[in-house]
């Protein structure tokens, strides 16, 4: 017979993993080592060291204009699409330096996959079209390999039941919900090891909302993952550590349990209770 | 230090009017508990009976706070120190509810003690209400101010408390055996030095409560040596 310690061990393995208390993640996929990057004449990020966990929920917080999507971005060099940027520190990827003049911006984008605040499908692919699309960018045509990648990344996007009968059908006539989950499946399908969300659910309602909430719980099992959101109780809700921004600077990081019940630092405690003049 | 207002005023209104209802809690319930000892030396039934009457307001108040409490979490989802606040005065209600549970208590027995002629041994109840009195106003000082000190000495006094309990106790029971005349007397007496301790207790947990608002650290159960 069980003994009630053993019930609530099962429990607990089948339930939710316990929030870290560790101050530093253990594993890291991204080190981030005195990263600052300008636009043109204006500092954006200013000195930021920063260790991303891995298979952990990231959240990036902050005001508007504080640096959070331009740091998001550095993270795959999206950032250097913008004219007039500059950029000094490092950025390594489970210790590669992505920004090496050997490395390739393309395959880095591949490897750290990008799902925006606004839901982009392409406007004139079908859904299964939009979802296979960076792999036939990258040169797959073996359609058996393809049909598969499509099923299991609309599977991964908690999308698949909703759509599989539809698959010829626009991407854009799926509802807003549905859009954002199909572009998390595209970004899926090149097999990323990293997601970065820039205020995935920013356009969404509740319900939508709680589907991507729920799939990003199920993707960092698999993915690194990194949001920026203005919600501080869906940062609370998804993450596991959390980055306080401000002015492009990195003000605190640590735990999310910690930083939303006893900050460290005055400005964070000032930015998530609402007092920030 | 001065705390920044939050950008919504009516969090912060909703905040305030919290606190003013715990505070104004906490005044009731030591005012009874004064009138209780009061109407007990000075056998006055009247102070007695006001401070059985000041119960029910005691009850409402903590209705209220829980109330207000739920509400400021449902509408304004507070983190930090705004939530360890919220949290805090709603753990701490039920406390002080039940120092005014024990003032009643100490009133109903005084009210039973003053039928019968004085008994000298009354006197014995002075330094253990002055102890518990003490310690049930610094814990509420330690919330109200947020003073982590105060509310570690308040932790620290428990202890001396249940000893004077524990004396006075074993004082009155050899007294029980000795005199069967005022076996009743010395029993009610063994039972409002009883609930004096009891308020230790509750000012004990409210000061615990008191560090976690102030400070985030949770000092329950841990060895005094460990907390101080």
């Amino acid at each position: 017979m069980e003994t009630p310690e053993q019930t609530v061990m099962e429990r607990l393995e089948h339930g939710s993993a316990p929030p870290p208390d560790a101050e530093v993640p253990a594993a890291h996929t991204f080190e981030v080592k005195n990263v600052s990057i300008w636009y043109g004449e204006k500092l954006a990020i200013d000195n930021v060291t920063l260790d991303v966990a891995a298979n952990a929920v990231t959240a990036i917080i902050g005001p508007s204009g504080c640096g959070k999507s331009t740091f998001l971005r550095a993270l795959n060099r999206m950032h250097e699409l913008t004219p007039k940027t500059r950029m000094e520190g490092t950025v390594l990827l489970n210790g590669e330096d992505l920004y090496s003049s050997t490395v390739d911006p393309a395959i880095v984008r591949r490897r750290v996959g990008m799902v925006f605040q606004k839901s982009n499908p392409f406007p004139t692919m079908t859904i299964g079209e939009n979802v296979v699309i960076g792999l036939r960018l990258n040169g797959v045509r073996n359609q058996r390999f393809l049909n598969e990648r499509l099923e299991k990344s609309l599977r991964m996007a908690a999308l698949w039941d909703e759509v599989k009968d539809d698959l010829h059908k626009p991407g854009t006539s799926l509802s807003g919900g549905q859009q954002q989950r199909l572009c998390i499946a595209r970004a899926l399908a090149v097999e990323p090891e990293v997601i970065l969300m820039d205020e995935p659910c920013s356009a969404l309602d509740p319900i939508a909302t709680a589907k991507i909430e729920e799939l990003i719980y199920q993707l960092k099992a698999r993915y690194t993952i990194v949001t920026v959101t203005h919600n501080m109780q869906q940062a609370g809700r998804v993450s596991d550590y959390t980055a306080f921004f401000y002015l492009g600077r990195l003000i605190e990081y640590g735990p999310t349990t910690k930083i939303f019940t006893n900050p460290g630092e005055k400005q964070t405690e000032d930015y998530i209770t609402g007092r920030f003049g | 230090m001065v705390v920044p207002k939050h950008i919504l005023g009516t969090f912060d209104d909703a905040l305030t009017s919290l606190r003013k209802d715990l505070l104004m809690m906490a005044g009731l319930a030591e005012r009874s508990l004064d009138r209780a000892i009061k109407g007990l030396l000075q056998r006055d039934d009247d102070l007695c009976t006001h401070a059985i009457a000041d119960d029910e307001e005691i009850d409402q108040l903590e209705k209220q706070i829980d109330k207000d409490g739920f509400e400021i979490l449902l509408r304004y989802q507070p983190v930090a120190s705004d939530l360890r606040r919220v949290i805090s005065a709603i753990k701490l209600s039920p406390n002080i509810e039940r120092v005014g549970d024990q003032a009643t208590n100490i009133a109903k027995r005084a009210r039973k003690l003053n039928r019968h002629p004085p008994l000298p041994e009354v006197q014995m109840i002075v330094p253990i209400q002055a102890h518990a009195m003490s310690m049930f106003k610094d814990s509420i000082n330690a919330f109200a101010r947020e003073n982590v000190e105060l509310a570690h000495s308040v932790c620290s006094r428990d202890k001396q408390l249940d000893d004077m309990n524990r004396d006075a106790n074993r004082k009155l029971t050899e007294l029980m055996m000795e005199d069967r005349e005022q076996l009743r007397g010395y029993f009610n007496l063994i039972l409002i030095s009883r609930a004096l301790e009891r308020v230790g207790d509750h000012a004990t947990n409210i000061a615990e409560d008191a560090v976690y608002a102030a400070a985030a650290e949770d000092i329950r159960h841990k060895s005094l040596a460990a907390s101080v």
